[in-house]
């Protein structure tokens, strides 16, 4: 979250927007249609059925603008207001474009104290623009986030609503970053607990893609 | 009856009403924003806070434990509760500001923080001096305020819909207005966007808010953040008057407000009725108001040889009197109107009787599926069901034509209508017919045949009834004053100011604008007199008595009976 | 075998917990896998409800209610008596359960590694607790930033529907029961229960005032019961080893096995099994290895960002229970304890706590909505050294203006850490702020 109170604006939401899809792109297929019907029949109402729906849409289009969560709400039978309303309200759903890789480092307070804000500010420096802003070469956004849940293996951050990468470091991030420029998304880690480091010597997952387990953290030398 | 205890005073209450509403309900005020009858309950805006308690019961006889006075003992909520969200309960002990400084102090808390965002633009803002946060704020809000940073600025001036203006800014985040689309008008066009203190209420993107009754949410708009317009910045709230009635748009009989200032109609907001329109009013009732100001007549006018010419009152009613008393009387056409009173149409068909023509019958203004089912009705005019209890019906083109040429029309006695834009003449055939007496509203397409044109008050002037299409009888006040009126024969214009604001603007202090008309109720009787007929000037109110009395459809019409309300009258079809 | 740990004196301030033996996380290789889990006895306990006579759905109440357990989602409400209030069984009303995965608390990281290393014990809960409440379908509502931990549950999920293991005739009974994972999208509110069940009926996530509760007008205004994942994965637990055993590990009046996660300034950070009722001081010096770097303690939040932060001072002797805590000033919370050293500026963590509670604000009420950012103004001046002594009296007001008048808690979660690390650490706080006319010695 970009510093809100300093510049509390709220803007208005282009209200005539150009579609950035045309009518044709504009469509499910056949088997998505099935799959938002199977969330349909998971529920007793189709709007509960809006979130999965959005997501859905969001991971074929990438980002949701209006005339995608249109979409949505069409296919459900929905209002569209509920379905913006929705939209809007969730952090998650991108409503403008974002970069190829969003990358949502955690600053809550046990990154903080760990160094969440270095991460950020190493990121921002690296890539040459600020929190909230994506890169010329639309790759990378920053963005920073609330607790990810993954306090442990703090500082850390996810990336666009997917893999977890843990126990930051400023080197990790440049060999991060490298990797996601070669196409290469960081892989699924298991963060090993402790006990079972002790008690079985490692991760207890026999398919684990990877392992981690929570280091000591640096100290943080940014705390806003 | 179950009891309940309100600042130490007992109230008896029935069935299991919200707290809020009971208080309201019973003249103990609370401060509150988002709680609204007619909708959900959310009790999001905090402002209605009370302390709840509940006597205390003994384990295991179930009596209620009581103090050496002999009073309940009374185990108080821990934490204050909503008085809007509180069902009430027997034995149930209440709070409110008057009797606890902890209720005080969140009242002036609450109003705090609902203005640390917003712009206290009061001085230019439409809502100042009937919003619900400035005189909230006035009564129960702290001194000053203790927030020194930049406020949330949001959107302004969006124009949410053809008829509906936001400010972001403004907004206090009630949700009456979604849930107003949501639950009410079900046209789910509005929804609150974002979260925390960036939410304000928006369209979905691409979508007008154009919703049939969007206009209702700037009524119930607790603030200034959505308004009208068309209103915005037209007058200040206490430089209007504005008096009870209903509107005239359609059959619905739905309850208004008419606002005027300098005799001039400036908006028609919703009165509250539950048996009709509850808080409610179509956009399309409130767009008729020009209506009531432009395009009016001024003054009699009676034909001669350079046509229609300025007449006095006197004059007119001679010569109507003369040009009627000349034609036989089965040779008279008298067309009431749906748009006209029940008094109006009853003083006709008087007329018609005595002249022994037939009872005069109306012209129909139907729109086939215009209606919603709900407030917009098919038939455009207000009073269809008035003229078809009085015996008046639906006029039949077929036999009007069918006499016309037979040459069996020699006068016809067109009553608030417009029978040629309606289309039972055309422009030339109205010409065939020797003696036109036309009373009306607004310049129309008759007036051109008319020999004697007499200009009529509307519902915002004059004093009468309405039925509407589903036999609920409702009485109207005049809202503003038209000239030289006769004050003592309106005895009822005393009733009507119940204003909501004196103002040097209203329509006793000022001459202004006033229209030169007359009601029918008033030129009628004076156009009998000249034909020799005994009557009497009556006030609406005692023809109304008179129909309430000899007419079985009206039983029970009279003006007490109506009240502010109506009432609602039997089935026709179940009249013996 | 791990009998009453702790249960003989109530308290964790033994040794006793070094030879604690995990049950919510046993170290079991891939037991996240169906088969694994069923080959060390997974799903018995489910069976044995659903066929043995005497566990009836009141019975399996009974037990649970016996057993102690308390509710590890925040609020430690006592989870069989939660059951208990779920009305009589209705025709043609279907009953819900929402389980409660949202997991957002700052601080808070187990529900996670829950999912993650034992699925399935989340699942024979829920449908543990189906049975006693007569449910019809649970939502397991998951925060959407665990996409993949979704994924993986999901795919366990449809194995336990192949299997049986849920949906129509579950083993074969004539019980029915569904479970439907449901993915969040970035809301912390929404681990608020009220919040969660609007969530799942695809609204914006406005709390709902109650009463009703939702046991009366839960999921589409049907009877429902909101549980933590974590809590209800003791229910197994409960059903296989007797409520006694339950009652007896860790404390007296909150009793059971808690994964505790422990992040901050610890050497070794992460999620912890061990039974309620363990020392403050054990937990970071014996189970996370020390304050880093030999550093001293400072502070701690012992159970996520909305409990009271705890000066080093307070914690000697304090357990991890509900008890203890409260004595001490501070609640369980989580029991995801963030541990700061001796260096922490408790001025940049307040404004960061702070920062967190104006982002998540659903915007609903008017004193969380205008308040929280207040609150973060405030606190963000003070920090920045632009702060008066009169702004700490009027953030200590705020709190007392927010506090117990909003629709959900959230606002008293953001007031709490205001008041308390104030009150806990006023020099540091006044050390930043100028002086000012207000600034009377
Ligand atoms: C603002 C707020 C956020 C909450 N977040 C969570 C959460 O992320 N996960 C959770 O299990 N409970 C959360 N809770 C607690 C839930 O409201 C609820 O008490 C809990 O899920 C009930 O389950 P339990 O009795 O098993 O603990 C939160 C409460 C509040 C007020
Ligand atoms: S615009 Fe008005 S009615 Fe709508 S939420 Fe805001 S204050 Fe309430
Ligand atoms: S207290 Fe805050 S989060 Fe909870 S309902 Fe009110 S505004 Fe929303
Ligand atoms: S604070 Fe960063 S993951 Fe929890
Ligand atoms: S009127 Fe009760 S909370 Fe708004």
């Amino acid at each position: 979250m970009s510093d809100f109170i300093k510049h509390p604006v709220v803007s208005l939401p282009d209200r005539a927007p150009e579609p950035v899809f045309s009518k044709k792109e504009l469509v499910f297929t056949e088997a998505e249609k099935e799959q938002i019907e199977t969330f349909r029949a998971q529920y007793p109402t189709p709007e509960s059925a809006v979130m999965k729906t959005l997501w859905l849409a969001q991971e074929k289009f990438g980002f949701l603008p209006p005339e995608v969560i249109r979409l949505a709400a069409d296919t459900l039978g929905i209002p569209f207001s509920l379905a913006y309303g929705v939209a809007t309200f969730y952090t998650q759903y991108y409503k403008a474009q974002q970069g190829k890789y969003v990358l949502d480092v955690c600053t809550c307070f046990s990154c903080q104290l760990c160094g969440g804000y270095d991460m950020v500010r190493y990121l921002e420096e690296k890539l040459d623009i600020r929190e909230g802003e994506t890169t010329e070469d639309g790759l990378f956004t920053i963005q920073g986030v609330e607790c990810l849940g993954a306090c442990g293996t703090a500082p850390m951050l996810q990336v666009t609503n997917g893999p977890y990468v843990h126990n930051l470091s400023r080197e990790k991030l440049d060999a991060l970053i490298d990797a996601l420029k070669a196409g290469k998304k960081p892989p699924f880690v298991s963060v090993t607990l402790p006990q079972d480091e002790d008690d079985l010597g490692g991760n207890r997952r026999s398919d684990a893609e990877a392992t981690e387990v929570g280091q000591t953290p640096p100290a943080a030398e940014t705390f806003e | 009856m179950p009891k309940i205890t309100i600042d130490n005073k007992a109230y008896a209450f029935e069935g299991q009403p919200k707290l809020l509403q009971f208080c309201l309900d019973h003249g103990v005020e609370l401060p509150h924003f988002c709680y609204h009858p007619a909708l959900s309950v959310p009790a999001n805006c905090r402002q209605c806070l009370v302390e709840v308690g509940m006597p205390v019961r003994d384990r295991e006889t179930g009596e209620i434990a009581r103090n050496d006075d002999g009073e309940p003992i009374i185990r108080w909520g821990p934490k204050m509760t909503t008085s809007c969200s509180v069902d009430m309960a027997d034995g149930m002990a209440v709070r409110t500001h008057r009797s606890s400084e902890l209720v005080e102090q969140a009242q002036k808390d609450n109003l705090e923080f609902l203005l640390i965002n917003h712009p206290l633009d009061c001085p230019i803002c439409d809502q100042a001096g009937h919003c619900p946060l400035q005189n909230q704020t006035y009564k129960y809000g702290p001194e000053g305020s203790r927030f020194e940073f930049r406020k949330v600025q949001k959107p302004k001036k969006v124009v949410l819909g053809p008829r509906v203006m936001l400010d972001g800014e403004r907004c206090i985040n009630c949700t009456r207005c979604t849930r107003f689309t949501d639950e009410v008008s079900k046209s789910h066009q509005l929804t609150i966007i974002e979260r925390g203190v960036k939410n304000y209420p928006m369209t979905p993107p691409g979508e007008v808010f154009d919703d049939p009754y969007s206009m209702n949410v700037i009524d119930i708009c607790p603030v200034g953040a959505l308004t009208s317009i068309d209103f915005r910045f037209r007058a200040r709230i206490w430089e209007m008057s504005s008096a009870p009635s209903i509107t005239v748009t359609n059959a619905r009989g739905a309850n208004c407000s008419y606002w005027v200032r300098d005799n001039l109609v400036l908006r028609i907001t919703p009165r509250a009725n539950p048996h009709i329109n509850d808080y409610w009013l179509p956009d399309e009732d409130r767009a008729t108001y020009p209506r009531f100001n432009e395009q009016r007549p001024d003054g009699p006018r009676i034909r001669g040889d350079e046509g229609l010419q300025p007449a006095d009152w006197e004059t007119a009613y001679a010569r109507a009197s003369e040009l009627l008393g000349a034609a036989d009387g089965s040779n008279i056409l008298f067309l009431g109107s749906p748009y006209a009173t029940v008094e109006d149409n009853y003083l006709l068909c008087k007329l018609a009787a005595a002249l022994g023509a037939s009872p005069p019958a109306y012209i129909p203004h139907i729109e086939p599926g215009a209606g919603d089912g709900w407030l917009i009705t098919d038939d455009k005019t207000p009073n269809a069901e008035g003229c078809r209890r009085l015996g008046v019906h639906p006029v039949d083109p077929a036999l009007v034509r069918a006499r016309l040429e037979a040459g069996e029309i020699a006068a016809l006695y067109a009553l608030e209508d417009d029978p040629v834009a309606s289309g039972l003449f055309q422009r030339e055939e109205i010409q065939d017919i020797p003696v036109v007496l036309h009373t009306y509203h607004t310049t129309n397409e008759t007036l051109a045949a008319a020999d004697v044109a007499l200009p009529a008050a509307m519902v915002v002037e004059t004093v009468g009834s309405y039925v509407s299409e589903d036999g609920h009888a409702q009485r109207v006040w005049p809202a503003k004053a038209i000239r030289g009126v006769n004050r003592t024969l309106r005895m009822e214009m005393g009733v009507s100011r119940l204003d909501s604001h004196g103002t040097p603007f209203d329509r006793w202090h000022n001459a202004a604008n006033q229209v030169h008309c007359k009601p029918s109720w008033e030129m009628l009787p004076n156009i009998a007199r000249g034909l020799g007929l005994e009557w009497a000037d009556a006030s609406p109110k005692e023809i109304m008595r008179e129909i309430a009395q000899h007419i079985g459809a009206f039983e029970g019409a009279t003006y007490e009976n109506m009240g502010s309300s109506g009432v609602r009258l039997t089935e026709i079809g179940t009249l013996a | 075998m791990e009998m009453a740990l702790f249960g003989d004196n109530g308290s964790g301030k033994t040794d006793a917990w070094r030879s604690y033996e995990r049950v919510l996380l046993p170290p079991v290789r891939d037991l996240h896998r169906f088969d694994t889990y069923v080959g060390h006895g997974g799903y018995e306990a489910l069976r044995a409800v659903l066929t043995r006579e005497e566990w009836t759905p009141g019975k399996v109440i009974e037990a649970t209610k016996a057993s102690g357990l308390r509710g590890r989602g925040g609020a430690g409400f006592p989870t069989g008596l939660k059951w208990s209030f779920m009305p009589p069984v209705e025709p043609g009303k279907p009953r819900y359960i929402a389980c409660n995965g949202d997991e957002s608390e700052p601080g808070t990281f187990k529900d996670r590694q829950l999912m993650e290393y034992n699925p399935h014990l989340v699942f024979e809960g829920i449908l543990i607790a189906a049975w006693a409440m007569q449910i019809d379908a649970t939502y397991l509502y998951v925060r959407g930033e665990y996409a993949d931990w979704i994924r993986h549950m999901e795919s366990e999920l449809a194995m336990l529907y192949d299997k049986g293991y849920a949906g129509k005739r579950i083993l074969g009974t004539d019980f029915s029961s569904d479970i439907v994972i449901h993915k969040g999208a970035g809301a912390y509110i929404c681990g608020e229960e009220t919040s969660l069940l609007e969530s799942v009926e695809g609204k914006r996530a406005y709390p709902r005032i109650k009463p009703p509760f939702p046991a009366q007008k839960g999921l589409w205004g049907c009877p429902t019961t909101v549980n933590n994942v974590e809590t209800l994965a003791c229910a197994p637990l409960i059903i296989n080893r007797g409520a006694e055993w339950f009652a007896g590990v860790g404390a007296e009046k909150h009793p059971g096995p808690v994964l505790y996660g422990i992040s901050g300034h610890v050497e070794r950070p992460g999620v912890y099994e061990y039974p309620t009722g363990m020392l403050i001081t054990d937990l970071i010096e014996k189970v996370a290895g020390g304050v880093r770097g030999g550093k001293k303690l400072k502070a701690i939040v012992p159970g996520g960002a909305s409990v009271p932060v705890l000066r080093a001072d307070m914690i000697e002797g304090v357990t991890m229970d509900a008890e203890s805590l409260r004595e001490a000033g501070s609640m369980m919370g989580t029991a995801g304890m963030l541990v700061m050293d001796e260096d922490t500026d408790m001025v940049k963590f307040l404004r960061r706590v702070t920062r967190f509670y104006h982002h998540e604000s659903c915007g609903q009420c008017t004193p969380c909505r205008e308040g929280t950012g207040w609150i973060e103004n405030l606190v963000t001046r003070i920090d920045e050294g632009q702060g008066t002594l009169r702004d700490l009296d009027i953030l200590l007001e705020l709190c007392d203006q927010m506090e117990g008048r909003t629709v959900c808690a959230l606002a008293d979660a953001a007031a709490w850490p205001v008041r308390n690390t104030i009150q806990r650490f006023r020099e540091e706080f006044e050390a930043k702020c100028r002086q000012s006319i207000y600034a009377v010695a």
